[in-house]
């Protein structure tokens, strides 16, 4: 416990945020992302959604494999799903935006229970191999269905709201930014839950969890649910970015990508989910502007430098995997801990 | 642990802050800019470094020659690692840093993705590396072309072939099971009707396939004259000729431009003598006729440069004469000028980089040659006369 934060009232106990302190620098970061698309180029707001679209879907990942424990290797297809789902409302059904991404998230989360039912007999990579093989039959679905543009895929018009066209980054940011801060307050209180203490229960131990009266295929079907339900939001958001779908807009890649994110990021806490969808998405980036620095004196570093930046990434994702295996998740937990005695430790 | 930050730390970070949140670099007025969202990495880097070495090498030329009507052409880009995320991301980037008229971009997916920007814009013409046949459509991507046959269009140039040396013939259809792949398969199909040939297979695998004796067995079965493969740039392609010759197949297996370039069959060169394909240009170690641009090419390379290097070269030509002919008009760099100024390119030289004078009426330049491999020489050789469908 925290120097200065006796609690007193279970209430208290079970808050998310417990101190003033805490209140304060989450209500001005909240206030520093309303502000951003106002004081960054179209550039840092476009790479701003895109990393909200990747917490949200890294957020569910994250409810399925880092607190349930069961690992999933088709959470871009679930993507797909919602993507698809969202794209086809819009086109030929043209209901409003907001229900098209919860009808996208629904319909997810029936493929997700669908996908979900071999999880009571198999698990581990058994299960990630059962995943995959999902993803596969969605993908041959996408490609093969007439219904849903075959291998060209779908494009789709930009979200209306009131008439207004919601098209560019700057502007689908205020859609993306609500969905990812309402998805992490969800999660968040998803744990404090009797269903995700039960979801932690059966990553710990799921015998034991069944001997304590958790039912494990319901719980294990939830939690797919869940997860899956994010990745069609997600997926719908994604859809209303780019406003094209196509069966190669989420591979295999995309998938080990959201795995990654949450294993660096930090399993089964919800900072980790986030910190790893920013540092999946950003590090590359950061990245390609040192190598941008190095243009003046090298003129072909971006040439040349490339294939380099791609190597020094693996590198860092294996070194953290190395020397914090906790993610990063613990590395901020430990300078939040330096600050909470600073000036006084030394 | 400690932390210290001292005044000029703090001054390094604002700084670094500055370059990175701001723009950086920025061209000078007059300059004309070329960006482009170029796969350096992933698994379309060979051809995103050929590209990338044909756009600058053309562009030094221009710029070393004057630039246009006094104006340099500016040349940035970055590596997509060929994700359409990256790729857009890219764009947006280089937009938002500099004043782009002119785009290069790294495919299919990409192209699509970024119309709907383009078209908002309204300020930038772009070309690609995608042939796909849903960009040859005027209406729904005014501000986008191809530099070169689609790839309905580079199948229907194999047929024309086709239909002229083997009247009748029979085909068979392969292709990957991608976008890419299932491209041009229904209009192959009704072109080969028109012309009198038979589609007597079509086999569809996954872009990746290994093991392919169920679908050789399949053309054994069927018994084609030719073979046409789309969606592929090597595997299996091998395997399939290897096998299908060990069965007596005596087919002729066909590819379309990117499965086309003469070093990817170097180490194959048994299999691939006699492998047939549609080329938009010339090769780089071509010498018949008059090639200023090649020779120049070759001077400034002296080594091979592949057929995505000429694809690069060709298309920041076109787009470079584009922003020419706009400015000679004395007209904004828009993109509707710019495309209207590219669509006014009629029997166009390039330098014998194609072996016959273009035009580009629509947002393609339906020209191609047939070339076949020679495994003895390690080298393709025409094998046709240059074929304009326009003229068909």
């Amino acid at each position: 416990m925290r120097i200065g934060t006796a609690h007193e009232t279970y209430a208290q106990a079970e808050a998310l945020l417990d101190t003033n302190v805490q209140r304060f620098w989450l209500i001005a970061f909240l206030i520093l992302l309303a502000a951003f698309p106002f004081v960054a180029n179209q550039y840092w707001v476009y790479m701003a959604c895109l990393v909200g679209i990747h917490i949200v879907s890294v957020t569910g990942l994250n409810i399925l494999t880092g607190f349930t424990g069961l690992v999933s290797l088709g959470h871009a297809a679930f993507m797909a799903v919602g993507a698809y789902t969202v794209a086809t409302l819009e086109i030929r059904v043209g209901t409003p935006f907001i229900l098209n991404l919860i009808i996208g998230g629904l319909v997810t989360a029936l493929a997700g229970i669908l996908v979900g039912i071999p999880s009571l007999r198999v698990k581990g990579l058994y299960l990630a191999i059962a995943t995959i093989a999902a993803a596969v039959i969605l993908h041959f679905v996408f490609a093969n269905s007439a219904f849903l543009g075959g291998t060209r895929g779908l494009s789709m018009p930009p979200a209306t709201i009131f008439g207004y066209q919601i098209a560019r980054p700057s502007q689908v940011y205020w859609i993306i930014l609500p969905v990812a801060v309402l998805s992490i307050v969800g999660a968040a209180n998803l744990f404090r839950t009797r269903i995700g203490r039960a979801f932690i229960a059966i990553r710990d131990r799921d015998i034991s969890a069944e001997v304590l009266g958790i039912p494990l295929l319901r719980y294990k079907l939830l939690s797919f649910a869940l997860s899956s339900f994010y990745a069609g939001v997600a997926g719908g958001l994604w859809a209303y970015f780019f406003r094209v779908v196509t069966p190669e807009s989420f591979p295999l890649i995309y998938s080990i990508f959201f795995l990654a994110a949450v294993i660096v990021g930090g399993m089964g806490t919800i900072l980790g989910g986030i910190l790893g969808a920013v540092f999946m998405t950003m590090v590359p980036e950061v990245l390609k502007i040192v190598v941008g620095w190095m243009t003046p004196v090298f003129p072909n570093a971006v040439q040349f430098l490339s294939p380099v930046r791609t190597i020094v990434f693996g590198a860092l994702i294996v070194l953290f995997l190395l020397f914090e295996p906790q993610g990063l998740a613990e590395i901020w937990r430990r300078v939040r801990r330096f600050f909470h005695l600073w000036p006084f430790r030394k | 642990m400690t932390l210290k930050l001292s005044r000029r730390s703090a001054i390094a970070i604002a700084l670094a802050g500055t370059v990175t949140f701001g723009s950086y670099g920025a061209a000078r007025a007059q300059d004309i800019v070329l960006g482009g969202s170029i796969p350096m990495t992933g698994v379309f880097a060979f051809a995103g470094v050929a590209i990338n070495n044909g756009i600058t090498d053309y562009l030094k030329i221009v710029n070393d020659a004057g630039g246009i009507h006094g104006r340099k052409i500016k040349y940035v880009f970055e590596d997509t690692a060929y994700k359409v995320d990256t790729s857009v991301a890219v764009f947006n980037k280089l937009t938002s840093q500099e004043k782009i008229s002119l785009y290069y971009g790294d495919s299919t997916a990409f192209a699509k993705t970024i119309n709907a920007e383009l078209l908002r814009r309204a300020n930038i013409i772009m070309a690609g590396a995608s042939f796909a046949s849903e960009l040859n459509n005027p209406k729904e991507y005014p501000f986008q072309f191809i530099a070169g046959p689609d790839y309905t269009e580079m199948t229907g140039i194999l047929l024309e072939y086709i239909a002229k040396t083997t009247p009748k013939a029979k085909i068979a259809l392969v292709n990957s099971d991608t976008e890419f792949g299932r491209d041009p398969i229904a209009a192959t199909e009704k072109r080969a009707k028109e012309l009198g040939l038979t589609v007597v297979e079509k086999i569809v695998t996954p872009p990746t396939s290994v093991d392919v004796s169920t679908e050789v067995l399949k053309l054994r079965r069927a018994d084609p004259d030719y073979v046409i493969f789309h969606g592929y740039i090597l595997a299996p392609l091998p395997e399939f000729m290897s096998q299908a010759k060990q069965l007596g197949l005596k087919a002729k297996f066909m590819g379309t431009f990117w499965s086309m370039d003469n070093n990817i069959w170097a180490k194959s060169a048994d299999v691939a003598d006699g492998f047939m394909g549609v080329m938009p240009y010339r090769y780089y170690f071509d010498t018949e006729g008059k090639s200023p641009m090649l020779d120049q090419i070759r001077k400034m390379r002296p080594e091979y440069q592949s057929t995505g290097y000429i694809q690069g070269f060709l298309t920041a030509m076109l787009l470079v004469e584009a922003a020419k002919r706009t400015l000679a008009d004395k007209k904004e760099l828009t993109a509707q000028n710019m495309k209207a100024a590219l669509n006014s390119i009629k029997d166009f030289d390039t330098g014998g980089l194609i072996g016959v004078p273009i035009s580009i009426p629509g947002n393609t330049l339906p020209v191609g040659r047939v070339y076949q491999y020679d495994g003895k020489a390690q080298r393709m050789k025409p094998v046709s006369d240059w074929i304009d469908l326009t003229k068909k």
